[in-house]
């Protein structure tokens, strides 16, 4: 087994310094030199230990302030541990604040010199990889304009771009994919799913756990400077999920005014209401494609949910998330603006929030559609509504499983007609 | 600790072009917008050649053979050590978003701004013999030793360099004092004096200025057309190579925690 980054007992204590620590000389000789030293340590991260085989994709998340930039920063070398080893073996490359070196008044080609060489790659390997990161940037034809012209989006295109021409064999990247339109993201993502192919290592750090669900293949939650679990991400990221539910109900009061939907169902507390309830969910619609309330549809139809919020105190990035479950439990859909690259503000007050589905292609039956809001680390909800809202989906055929998607029988073939045969369903 | 899969060869390539890109950028950024160019980097040496040049023949006259000459030698080379110094200690503070990414060798943003300034320093090269000619003096093949004179210069500016931009990461105000400090300093240099009048009692304190002997050797190499005095020249190199080594350790020492600090 090859090892390519291999972290052992890793430590990291930042310094914090006297509130009047003096930042010039003339400070420092008039108020003496005593408040130079740090007043205390806070462990950044502490006695991390763990191993990446090559062309491994891991992802590394948890709420803020625990520890992921810096444990990326150390692997990347950058700064040193005051304790424990990092040891890497290969050429690094970083998606961590894309951009950096860019000056807005040189031209997009002297730029990606200088950003090229900042990145690891000399001179002639740029010259030779240079129509490639245009390309790809798709910027032929504003590459010798100054990049104070450029917009963000190409902007990031243009950096992104010579980032993954470095060509790394271990690539760390730092929430840059939150960044740009999500034509960008996905063109990103496919490209970091090339390099992986190639067999380069990626290392991910995010908040963003439905991203490393879908595109790692190990996991680690960190919290406060020490990795709380580690493994295959699906293991990782329910068991932090379990744990987010459990801190929800944590923070569940225990005592609210029972509310009620449009529908007259009882909203109750710690029944089918969990939440800190900072943020409240004060009422879901959901709407068929006329915008009429409803709550039957047929199979194919268009759904639009809409959640009326109303925040009592500022809510910084908060995630939405809506499921459609079957009545058995079974999650039939699930999404949230996070996943979607949605990145909320800090909202407060009264606002909605919609989703709409262009086709509901379930199966008969009866489901649920769940809403919630969650915090942006996903630590806990803010309010969640379980199997409050029906919704009763018809068909006229009599499939069965999960999924009803459009379709049509064709047969082929000598067909006797005398002994005509009904088609026998398979079960 | 990171073990890259690249030979030492490619490593001192890939430096020397890094290197390059930056003091390219250094340039471009200077001069981008701005009619006379790279012309401008000569409106600084000349204005304050003029200026002084007024005060010591016309005010307060030295009587120095081949003023025009001896002033604009020591001049540049003055130049060029406090641009450098003064740009080196902003260089860390100023490039944090550098600083921050893996892989990137700190030690290289110090040498960027004293190789800028040895630029323009080289710039004005043509002009200075343009000046030597006017004065009707004829280069010899002591000239030759002109390199090594700023070599050892490039040395010493470069050691205080590395410590100067460890300490702004430290003091933010070590710019504003370091401009005071070369204020004087600017006095305690035989730019637009000759370094023999200095009384014999002060001599052996002012002598271990090691500038004064680097200015002294252009002007011998230059002017007088002879070689430069070996020994304090020799004494010089030393004496910065030794530095350098001291300072990059600390400044390596200290680069750990650039980072964190920015």
């Amino acid at each position: 087994m090859s090892y390519v980054i291999v972290v052992n007992g890793l430590s990291k204590k930042f310094r914090r310094y006297h509130p009047d620590r003096p930042f010039t000389l003339q400070e420092a000789v008039l108020g003496g030199l005593g408040r130079i030293k740090p007043v205390e340590y806070l462990w950044a991260l502490r006695d991390i230990s763990f191993q990446i085989e090559s062309g491994r994709m891991v992802g590394v998340f948890g709420p803020n302030g625990a520890g992921k930039s810096t444990l990326l920063r150390l692997i990347g070398g950058v700064g040193k541990p005051d304790a424990g080893s990092v040891t890497v073996r290969g050429r690094i490359g970083a998606l961590l604040d894309l951009g950096a070196g860019f000056h807005p008044d040189l031209t997009g080609r002297e730029n990606v010199f200088v950003a090229g060489v900042i990145s690891g790659l000399t001179r002639r390997e740029v010259s030779e990889k240079f129509d490639s990161i245009v390309g790809f940037a798709e910027l032929e034809e504003f590459i010798d304009s100054p990049v104070r012209t450029y917009s963000t989006g190409m902007l990031m295109r243009l950096a992104f771009s010579v980032a993954v021409h470095v060509e790394p064999e271990i690539l760390l990247i730092d929430e840059v994919l939150a960044v740009g339109d999500i034509m960008f993201q996905r063109k990103c993502i496919e490209q970091i799913i090339k390099l992986k192919a190639k067999g380069c290592t990626i290392i991910l750090v995010t908040h963003d756990t439905a991203q490393i669900r879908n595109l790692c293949d190990e996991a680690i939650w960190l919290h406060r400077g020490r990795v709380v679990a580690r493994g295959p991400t699906n293991a990782v990221v329910d068991q932090y999920i379990a744990e987010g539910f459990a801190e929800t109900k944590r923070r569940t009061p225990a005592e609210w005014p029972v509310a009620h939907t449009d529908a007259g169902t009882e909203l109750r507390i710690n029944e089918n209401r969990f939440g800190s309830l900072e943020l409240e969910i004060r009422a879901v619609k959901l709407l068929n494609g006329k915008g009429l309330p409803i709550n039957e549809i047929k199979s194919g139809d268009q759904l639009c949910v809409v959640i009326e919020y109303n925040a009592s105190q500022p809510i910084p990035g908060p995630i939405f998330f809506i499921n459609i479950n079957r009545e058995d439990g079974l999650v039939c859909y699930d999404t949230t603006t996070s996943g979607a690259g949605l990145n909320l503000p800090t909202i407060q007050g009264n606002g909605k929030v919609k989703l709409y589905i262009e086709r509901l292609d379930l199966t008969r039956g009866l489901y649920y559609v769940n809403v919630g809001v969650c915090e942006r680390d996903w630590a806990y909800s803010y309010d969640y509504h379980q199997r409050v809202y029906p919704l009763v989906i018809s068909s006229d055929g009599g499939e069965k499983g999960i999924i009803h998607p459009p379709h049509r029988w064709e047969i082929e073939g000598e067909q006797k007609l005398q002994t005509t045969m009904p088609f026998r369903r398979t079960p | 600790m990171i073990i890259p899969e690249f030979s030492p060869s490619r490593r001192l390539i890939y430096i020397f072009d890094l290197l390059f890109e930056l003091v390219a950028r250094d340039m471009k950024l200077r001069y981008k917008r701005s009619v006379l160019g790279i012309a401008w980097s000569l409106l600084n040496p000349l204005f304050q050649l003029l200026v002084l040049l007024f005060i010591f023949n016309m005010v307060v006259p030295v009587n120095i053979p081949n003023y025009f000459s001896f002033l604009f030698t020591g001049l540049l080379s003055w130049i060029w050590f406090q641009s450098s110094l003064l740009l080196a200690t902003g260089a860390i503070v100023e490039n944090r978003d550098l600083i921050k990414k893996p892989g990137f060798p700190a030690a290289i943003l110090p040498t960027v701004s004293v190789t800028s300034s040895l630029i323009h320093f080289l710039i004005a090269i043509p002009i200075l013999l343009i000046f030597l000619k006017l004065d009707g003096i004829r280069l010899t093949s002591a000239s030759l030793a002109l390199p090594v004179a700023i070599a050892i210069q490039f040395i010493l500016t470069l050691s205080l360099a590395f410590l100067l931009a460890t300490f702004q990461v430290v003091f933010r105000d070590t710019q504003y004092l370091l401009g005071v400090f070369l204020n004087l300093l600017f006095f305690l240099i035989p730019i637009f004096y000759d370094a023999s009048k200095v009384p014999e009692r002060f001599k052996t304190l002012y002598n271990l200025n090691p500038m004064v002997h680097i200015i002294e050797a252009y002007r011998a190499i230059l002017i007088r057309g002879e070689l430069p005095d070996n020994l304090s020249l020799l004494l010089v190199g030393l004496l910065a190579t030794g530095l350098l080594i001291f300072s990059f350790k600390i400044f390596k020492r200290a680069s750990y925690y650039f980072a964190e600090e920015l």
